[in-house]
């Protein structure tokens, strides 16, 4: 974390904010549950869960796209309903799977959207952040899925915005597209100095770009911190896998300092997975044991705990199901 | 405002398939029908067989030769007539026998027979008063037709087939291209932005009514150009007329979209509306013809009134006041098809 990129001021406020649609069998459904949270100016908050979790609904409400059955959402002090108008002109908005008019160029939509605004930057600029000056006269159709991307999220940022709403910006994408995104996200909140509000179902994602992480399942939030402060909360927040070619009492490695518990692996060539608490602890511990114990040690790997972990500990399910 | 109306501009110039449906498809209609000529009837071929000196098949001779369409051939030979009717050589024989005339035609050809029946029934009438003595028959009659002599169908035809073609493009263009937006979620897009909706669908409304005039004066130029349709009447207020009009058209057409939950489904509604719309309005014939219940439907449908509306302008040349029911009427539904839209669209829903 950088502590002079992350000020104190709020950029964004939720306050005990709740959702409800009617459901097609006729009762209501709760989309969002009593949600409440803060994002400070030049932080990238992300909000991770699976689809239907409640992310986008949370969002679109603090965008001011949809009306909250109850609680209050703000930017920059701006209230999302009441100063709807002001505060629209302060942030940045890119939709979940939006696309852009299609018989208009990259430059005439920009030229379009920024007319929209109190002041707009220039197209090429803008155009020139993401490497797509030379596709100015382009339809968005004539575009690959990472250059399309990349305009819907410099064609949120026609008005300069100060605060940037990513809605699951690197779904659909390839891996090498889905880095090429990573850094530009990473250029616009370091360089450019923007909060970004973002969400995703990556958990490697949220671990690469947010500085806080709120874990959100059928519309509550579940945990709120950093990455590593949430892995850190896991009881067991390392795995460390070995191979060896010795008989071994698994009750003896259950008896290593810090481990949670021992498991069996057939793939990758290890064969047991120890799940500690914290790596520097038991990892002397057990290299001792094992010279100790005349335990041949082929090989060892030492693997953080994920967000995914911290997802399935506190539901109970896969990020994926 | 400018640019917002300059890009809904070019976005509808550059989208060729709607381009297509909203130039290209009244143009065909009104080429088509101006290559049928409706004026002309069909000609009639007679076989004439009898004795040529009686007095009878003399005042027929005279009679059926008087009549431009009927082409008469005197034959000596009866049964050589009937095998000429047979094999479609002739339409009808006329065969005088002393005072009886035997007529005899080929019953396929259903309209030709009934108007040269008609005809010959007429002449054998005036033989039989000839014949009575009477030449100054007691009873006269005069027919002529109801609207001007000059005035052809295709002069009735082209000013239906402007508003038609107004009607269908603005409905089912307008509904698709608004249920596209929807999918491709440009209209939530727009909602992120401090513009206020209102005047993102002013644009696209402003867009489509230019498109009508160019519409409506590229099928006129056509029809006036290429097939000599005559107008009468004030050109401007014809344009007027179709211009405010397309305010209803555009109106279903959003109400159409905020049914429809994507641009197919826009399509079929839209067309759902527009084709039944283009025929019972009297489009193509007078809705004289239709049942009476049918009838009094049409009536309230809005592409009625902007149909009589227009004919009354540039068919019978009446001024714009003679139209003051159906601008009425135009205005109603103005107002109507905007509460219905209203009701049924919701840019928010998007």
């Amino acid at each position: 974390m950088n502590a002079e990129r992350i000020t104190s001021e709020v950029a964004v406020e939720v306050h005990d904010l709740v959702k409800e649609f009617p459901s097609p069998d006729g009762g209501t459904l709760t989309a969002v549950d009593h949600v409440s949270f803060d994002v400070h100016r030049g932080e990238v908050f992300g909000f991770l869960g699976p689809n239907g979790a409640g992310k986008t609904t949370t969002l679109e409400i603090v965008e001011g796209l949809t009306p909250p059955t109850s609680g209050r959402t703000s930017v920059l002090g701006s209230d999302s309903v009441a100063d709807r108008d002001a505060m629209k002109n302060r942030i940045g908005v890119q939709l979940q799977s939006s696309a852009y008019f299609q018989y208009l160029t990259l430059e005439e939509i920009l030229n379009l959207f920024g007319s929209f605004y109190e002041r707009a930057l220039p197209p090429e600029e803008l155009l020139d952040k993401v490497g797509l000056v030379d596709k100015r006269k382009s339809l968005v159709g004539h575009l690959s899925g990472g250059q399309a991307q990349r305009f819907s999220i410099v064609a949120a940022m026609v008005n300069d915005p100060d605060v940037l709403f990513l809605d699951e910006p690197t779904t659909g994408l390839d891996p090498q597209a889905r880095r090429n995104l990573w850094d530009l996200i990473e250029h616009i909140n370091h360089v450019e100095g923007k909060t970004i509000v973002m969400t995703t179902h990556y958990m490697e994602e949220a671990q690469v770009l947010c500085d806080r992480v709120a874990i959100i399942d059928r519309g509550k939030i579940q945990a709120l911190d950093a990455p590593l402060g949430l892995i850190h909360q896991l009881p067991a927040a390392y795995r460390i896998a070995f191979a060896t070619s010795s008989d071994l009492n698994e009750n003896d490695l259950k008896a290593l300092p810090g481990v949670e518990s021992v498991t069996p692996v057939v793939l990758g060539g290890f064969t047991f997975e120890l799940a500690v608490a914290r790596a520097s602890d038991t990892l002397p511990a057990f290299l001792d044991w094992a010279k100790e114990n005349d335990v041949q040690v082929d090989d060892v790997q030492v693997v953080p705990a994920t967000l995914e972990d911290v997802f399935l500990s506190l539901t109970g399910r896969s990020l994926r199901e | 405002m400018k640019k917002l109306f300059g890009a809904s501009a070019k976005m509808l110039y550059r989208d060729k398939q709607a381009l297509f449906w909203a130039l290209a498809f009244p143009v065909i209609f009104a080429v088509v029908f101006g290559l049928f000529d409706f004026e002309q009837t069909p000609e009639v071929k007679i076989d004439l067989v009898g004795e040529t000196a009686s007095p009878v098949y003399g005042a027929m001779e005279v009679g059926l030769g008087s009549i431009d369409t009927f082409v008469v051939t005197e034959r000596g030979d009866l049964g050589a007539s009937t095998t000429r009717l047979d094999d479609g050589d002739t339409d009808v024989v006329i065969a005088v026998q002393g005072s009886g005339v035997e007529v005899a035609y080929n019953e396929t050809n259903f309209q030709t027979n009934q108007f040269a029946i008609t005809a010959i029934e007429r002449i054998v009438d005036r033989v039989n008063l000839a014949a009575a003595g009477v030449t100054e028959p007691t009873v006269t009659l005069e027919a002529s037709g109801v609207a001007a002599s000059d005035v052809s169908y295709y002069d009735f035809l082209l000013p239906g087939l402007v508003a038609m073609g107004v009607m269908n493009a603005s409905i089912v263009g307008m509904a698709v291209a608004i249920s596209r937006f929807r999918e491709q979620k440009i209209l939530r897009r727009i909602l992120a932005t401090p513009l206020a909706p209102i005047r993102f669908l002013s644009a696209q409304v402003g867009a489509r009514l230019v498109l009508s005039v160019i519409q409506s004066a590229l099928i006129l130029a056509v029809g006036i150009f290429v097939f000599g349709a005559e107008l009468q009447g004030s050109l401007l207020w014809l344009f007027v007329l179709v211009t405010f009009a397309n305010l209803i058209f555009l109106n279903i057409g959003f109400a159409a979209a905020g049914r429809a939950k994507n641009p197919d489904a826009a399509a079929g509604i839209a067309n759902a509306i527009a084709l039944p719309m283009m025929f019972l309005s009297g489009t193509f014939f007078p809705t004289e013809t239709l049942p009476t219940i049918v009838q009094w439907i049409v009536k309230f449908l809005p592409l009625t009134p902007l149909l009589e509306a227009i004919r009354l302008i540039s068919v019978e040349g009446e001024p714009i006041t003679a139209a003051s029911t159906q601008i009425a009427a135009l205005t109603a539904w103005v107002v109507a098809s905007y509460l219905i839209a209203n009701r049924m669209f919701r840019f928010e829903e998007a």
